[in-house]
């Protein structure tokens, strides 16, 4: 005879109703926190990708602010590439008149002090500071890019700007180093832009015999100058574009990267929902079947 | 004529109240822990004839033989060694969470992260003083993170050894009670109601304490247990009215180990193994967290002293103090990070020794270190919950095997007080019909 016990019933029926009501906390926890995995253990492997995914998308925040930054640097650079431009442009027209042999040494003289002029408005902008406030053509030196002593302007910074790393390996050199701008070779000579302007000013208001002809030779200088300074705007112009496609990798990655963290560690409501319910329906016919049971007794019917 | 129907009638009446009162006590004590069903054996009362008397009636009603307990020597084992199992499984799942618990709420993983961030985004400008205080502010939260992490799972430890140490005082108790019930069993007489409750409580103890270790068992003819500890070899803990005493020792790395009167002993089940199998991972847990902070700090000391500080100087260490408890920055200000290359003048904004930092951070891989650290131990509470369901649903179906033929059915008893209340009712209408019998042979004269 099998001997069904009442103790081993209630036993059986807490374990049972135990068991569902776990089961439907589980899943209503899962609901509230949009979490699958409430702790590590629950999913060992997912949560040890999941720390990982934390950190790459950790990491790519910083990488996006550097890269920011970087093209904040790149673009300032380039503005100031393009008033370096103008101001080269500007003293080839005043050397071209100045070269005309015709002009009175009086007017001469003038354009001469324009000069000047021009020489310092390049050395304002070539100290010109970057977003952290340091020198923008100065590399990593720590104060101005160009120091003017005596009349003659020398480059104080760092020979090489630190590159700027863009994540996955990548990096990028956020602008350029003064001489890299402004020095260039003369009929083999190294010069740069500032001797040119500073000899052209000086010669212009008398200080040599033929000032045309001082005003022809460095025009040649002056085209140098102007054509590095083009090709320094060709490399500013590649750079930020290389930027942007990072930029636009990142984006793609972090895109991917939350789709997996999704798809690992998020509950999907629709089916979290439906699984809770379809809980919830047992729980509520166990307990019900309980409670008939249990109310069976032959005591109840012993009169 | 040596019969009398109306003492026939009474042994009967008297033995249907017994037997109602064993059913009132089973219905009493359906859910009474541990309770055993007891059942009464009824036995006749008759002589056999004697010389030239064969054709006599001899009968003297009936008597209780004795009060029987259902109990299944098999299926109580089985609940003992199904208990072992799940206390032991039950004691290292705990204590294994708890440890996962203090090194994952520690948060060290995202501090590591959040170090190694705030040094890539330092290389961005060395110089700038801001990102230089942020990024030791980093590696504070990050020693400290460390230091959170030793300290929980230590204190998950001191409970563990807590609790054995509570359990190993249970055990020496429960030791005791059996010794005590020995002696009383040896004074009970056989099938009364005295020795049921005393075996019933000897089944008790039993149970009891193997939950707290493994346990073989051997019973005397009288009831009395012997008791050894950690299987049929292993040393004696209960025998006759004496118990020995276990004992618990403490290793220098927070690891227990537990004797009797002397004797080491290994147990394989119980509360006891489990808890010391949750020490020995929390003491090779905290081991992982001391290397992985010394890793930590070694790597970015030796890059310090072959760096510059902001103002010129060489790179001071940036931690300090022994294992993951003692983790500290000893840096006091920002400016001290060496991130400039040696003999780069003061405000140098050189990053090359923050990029060998850097470097060599990654090669050290405290991050993935610790993600592994963090695997080992989740994957070991998984696979041991998985375990330790299987060992619940085993222990559940033993224990309700053994409820349902050791422990009461109200049914089956109140069938019982039916059956008795007209046993009783039929013994009374004996006792009636021999009083009417009598008074019939009265009535003749």
């Amino acid at each position: 005879m099998i001997n069904l016990s009442t103790g081993a019933f209630f036993t059986r029926s807490t374990r049972q109703i135990g068991t569902l009501r776990a089961e439907a906390n589980r899943l209503q926890q899962q609901v509230g926190s949009g979490e699958k995995l409430a702790r590590s253990s629950e999913d060992p492997v997912a949560a040890a990708r999941l720390r990982t995914l934390s950190r790459q998308e950790r990491l790519a925040t910083i990488d996006q602010g550097t890269s920011d930054r970087a093209t904040h640097n790149l673009q300032l650079t380039d503005s100031s590439l393009g008033s370096i431009a103008d101001v080269i442009t500007r003293a080839q027209v005043l050397a071209t008149q100045a070269a005309n042999a015709t002009l009175p040494p009086a007017q001469r003289a003038a354009i001469g002090i324009e000069v000047e002029d021009l020489r310092q408005a390049l050395l304002l902008i070539a100290n010109g500071r970057d977003g952290a406030g340091g020198a923008l053509f100065g590399g990593e030196g720590a104060g101005a890019a160009y120091v003017e002593s005596d009349g003659v302007v020398t480059y104080a910074g760092s020979p090489e700007t630190a590159p700027f790393e863009l994540g996955e390996g990548q990096q990028v050199i956020p602008g350029l180093t003064g001489p890299e701008v402004l020095a260039f070779d003369v009929d083999g000579a190294p010069s740069d832009l500032f001797t040119v302007l500073g000899q052209l000013a000086t010669a212009l208001q008398g200080d040599v015999a033929d000032p045309a002809g001082a005003a022809r030779e460095a025009l040649s200088g002056l085209d140098a100058g102007l054509e590095k300074v083009t090709t320094a705007q060709t490399i500013i112009g590649a750079r930020m574009g290389w930027v942007e496609l990072m930029d636009n990798r990142r984006l793609g990655m972090g895109e991917l990267m939350a789709e997996e963290r999704d798809s690992i560690g998020g509950a999907d409501l629709a089916t979290t929902i439906t699984k809770l319910q379809e809980v919830m329906t047992v729980l509520e016919a166990t307990q019900a079947s309980f409670v008939k049971l249990s109310s069976l007794s032959l005591f109840s019917l012993l009169r | 004529m040596a019969s009398d129907l109306l003492s026939i009638a009474a042994s009967g009446a008297r033995a249907a109240r017994g037997a109602l009162d064993v059913t009132a006590q089973n219905i009493a004590n359906a859910s009474t822990d541990g309770y055993v069903r007891r059942s009464v054996g009824m036995e006749e009362v008759s002589a056999a004839g004697g010389l030239l008397r064969t054709g006599d009636l001899s009968l003297s009603g009936v008597r209780i033989g004795g009060i029987d307990r259902n109990a299944d020597m098999f299926r109580q084992a089985e609940v003992r060694r199904t208990t072992s199992d799940l206390s032991r499984a039950s004691a290292e799942l705990n204590g294994l969470e708890n440890i996962e618990s203090a090194v994952e709420q520690a948060g060290l993983y995202s501090a590591i992260t959040e170090f190694e961030a705030s040094l890539q985004q330092l290389a961005v400008d060395p110089s700038d003083p801001s990102l230089r205080a942020a990024a030791l502010a980093s590696a504070e939260t990050m020693a400290q993170k460390f230091n959170i992490a030793d300290s929980s799972t230590s204190s998950a430890a001191e409970g563990l050894r807590f609790e054995a140490g509570a359990a190993v005082d249970q055990a020496n108790v429960l030791g005791g009670e059996l010794a005590r019930v020995n002696l009383r069993l040896t004074r009970a007489g056989a099938g009364s109601s005295d020795r049921a409750s005393l075996l019933d409580q000897r089944d008790i103890l039993l149970e009891q304490l193997s939950g707290i270790a493994t346990i073989s068992t051997s019973f005397a003819a009288d009831g009395g247990v012997s008791v050894r500890l950690g299987g049929s070899t292993g040393p004696l803990f209960v025998t006759g009215g004496a118990a020995g005493a276990i004992g618990m020792s403490t290793a220098a790395d927070g690891t227990i180990s537990y004797d009797l009167d002397g004797t080491a002993l290994s147990l394989s089940g119980g509360s006891l193994a489990g808890a010391a199998l949750a020490l020995g991972e929390a003491a090779s847990v905290r081991a992982r967290l001391d290397a992985l902070a010394e890793g930590i700090a070694t790597t970015a000391n030796d890059a310090q002293a072959n760096g510059t500080a902001l103002d010129g100087t060489a790179g001071q260490p940036l931690f300090d103090g022994v294992g993951a408890a003692g983790m500290r920055v000893a840096l006091t200000s920002g400016s001290g990070l060496a991130t400039a290359g040696a003999g780069q003048p003061a405000g140098s904004r050189d990053g090359s020794n923050l990029a060998a930092l850097r470097q060599a951070l990654v090669v050290e891989g405290p991050a993935e270190q610790t993600n592994a650290l963090l695997f080992d131990i989740s994957a070991r509470v998984q696979s041991r919950t998985l375990t330790h369901e299987a060992l619940d649903t085993i222990a559940a179906s033993a224990r309700i095997t053994l409820e349902q033929q050791a422990g009461v059915d109200l049914d089956t008893e109140a069938t019982n007080l039916i059956r008795f209340q007209q046993a009783f009712q039929a013994s009374a209408r004996a006792m009636q019909i021999s009083t009417e019998l009598f008074d019939t042979l009265l009535g003749l004269g």
